[in-house]
């Protein structure tokens, strides 16, 4: 039974190969390619020469993609803002300490999420929202050290 | 576990609390009090989607006289867990200036397997090669832990059959396929006796009876006999059960879920920072104009906060623990930049 199935697959093999695609003209990841929070970044050490001005180029192109936006009607103290590539993890983090704060994705096929903040007097939305982000920032490295303690401690009690 | 009446005196302090109750090479189980469930939740969603990995990502099948179809094989080489110690220093290959895929992006495996004698044959995980040049001897390499030293089956061979393959793996997150995925579970639990009635609990006739208590129920107080609801109370103790699936260590997949939130925030806050110097941000003007708004606070705030903001991005394999400096106002990002408020506000 499985004679005929071998040579079927050889002379189809052996036919085919012209026509496939090479494997380095695949289409690379369908990941957005502005979703740069967590890539490494190449560019980091621009360069000169041709390749320099590739570099820079790219650059550009990466800085015209907004990732938080203003979105029209905002006061000062009352302002909503457009993140593209951000969802329930951060919109739900985000705890701002002011006088109304809510987070909405309007559509789940688009990638993108809204921060409605609107503030006490005395700050403009836009500082609660980067003290809010930095707050949270903050509590990730509490809980980094709080975690490498208690990974020590364990570590030292379950040796003794 | 025994309840250590250490956790007491822990949780009197301000801050999150982080105690493990149990931890292995595959699971590392804890509980973080003191936080808000929407914290928690997040470190959750993050460490299940998005902490990079590597994993099989193309495949160029050059013979397969198998009774799998190529695309069949591909899916499953690609669910194959891989060695992802060191996967900082590899780009996404979209990132990477090469055509395609190359040792800075990329690792590649090879698999050769033909069945010459007349029993039928078993191609395992360890069959796979990492071949060429790779950012460090471990990264790609596929993850094998039973006892035989086999790994997963990746498929049969009768006598005659072959299978001769390439594999390219990438880096990815898990948000894109959960091939990347570094965790196999995430267990996330919080009061286990229902007093805040988040859960609506189905029975027939007894929910007592049906529903078996929690490992974490002996944990924390029984309501009383006919104590009244708490409208006011909020979820405070979260019980994480994290296990990974190989690529990484479990209590690195929750340092580095941690890292990744920071790498969230750092990249909007220095965003925000910048985008006094565009006009582009709003409709009606109120920080429009000029190269920079001064509410965005020039000069030393805003050097000081890019100076943090490179650290964990800059910081070395090593890790998470001196990249990210030391408790509260002491971290890299709490010290100089906005400590005192003044250069924001
Ligand atoms: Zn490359």
């Amino acid at each position: 039974m499985a004679k005929p199935k071998v040579k079927k697959d050889e002379s189809a093999t052996a036919a085919e190969p012209a026509s496939d695609v090479v494997m380095d003209e695949a289409p690379t990841s369908h990941q957005p390619e502005n979703d740069d929070n967590m890539s490494v970044d190449p560019n980091e050490n621009g360069e000169e020469g041709e390749e320099g001005d590739e570099i820079e180029d790219e650059e550009e192109e990466e800085e015209e993609v907004q990732r938080v936006r203003l979105l029209p009607g905002s006061t000062p103290t009352a302002a909503s803002f457009e993140f593209l590539n951000e969802g329930h993890t951060l919109g739900n983090a985000l705890r701002p300490d002011v006088e109304f704060c809510a987070y909405a994705i309007p559509h789940p096929s688009e990638n993108k999420m809204n921060v409605r903040i609107q503030t006490f007097e005395g700050t403009t939305a836009i500082e609660a929202l980067q003290k809010g982000l930095r707050d949270l920032q903050e509590l990730c490295d509490v809980v980094t050290d709080k975690f490498i303690d208690a990974r020590e401690r364990f570590v030292a009690a379950s040796a003794s | 576990m025994d309840y250590d009446p250490m956790i007491m005196d822990d949780a009197e302090a301000l801050g999150p609390v982080v105690k493990i109750s149990q931890a292995d090479s595959v699971r590392v189980k804890w509980e973080l009090s003191n936080t808000d469930i929407s914290f928690a939740n997040s470190l959750r969603r993050v460490m299940l989607a998005e902490i990079p990995t590597i994993a099989i990502d193309l495949v160029e099948i050059e013979e397969n006289s198998s009774v799998l179809a190529d695309e069949f094989i591909a899916h499953r080489l690609g669910l194959i867990p891989l060695n992802a110690e060191g996967i900082d220093s590899l780009l996404y290959s979209r990132d990477c200036d090469c055509d395609g895929c190359c040792e800075h992006c990329s690792v590649r495996l090879i698999l050769h397997a033909k069945c010459t004698g007349d029993e039928n044959m078993h191609v395992f995980a360890r069959d796979l090669v990492p071949t060429g040049d790779r950012i460090n001897q471990v990264l790609g390499t596929p993850i094998i832990n039973d006892s035989e030293g086999l790994g997963p089956l990746i498929l049969k061979l009768r006598p005659g059959q072959e299978i001769k393959l390439e594999c390219i793996a990438k880096k990815g997150i898990a948000k894109e396929h959960a091939k990347w995925a570094p965790s196999a579970a995430i267990g996330f639990e919080y009061d286990p006796h229902n007093k805040l009635h988040h859960l609506d609990l189905w029975y027939e006739s007894d929910p007592k009876a049906e529903w078996p208590p929690s490992e974490y129920a002996a944990w924390e107080e029984p309501p009383q006999e006919g104590e009244p609801f708490d409208y006011d109370a909020v979820p405070n103790r979260f019980y994480f059960n994290v296990e990974t699936a190989g690529p990484l260590p479990p209590d690195v997949i929750i340092s580095e879920g941690i890292k990744v939130l920071q790498q969230k925030l750092a990249g909007l806050i220095h965003e925000l920072a910048d985008e006094g110097g565009d006009g582009g941000v709003n409709g009606d003007g109120y920080n429009g104009g000029g190269p920079r708004s001064p509410e965005y606070g020039a000069g030393a705030g805003m050097d000081g906060f890019n100076g943090g903001y490179t650290t964990p991005f800059g910081g070395a394999a090593a890790g998470n623990q001196s990249a990210w400096g030391g408790a509260g106002g002491a971290t890299a990002y709490g010290t100089t930049p906005y400590g005192a408020g003044s250069s924001w506000s």
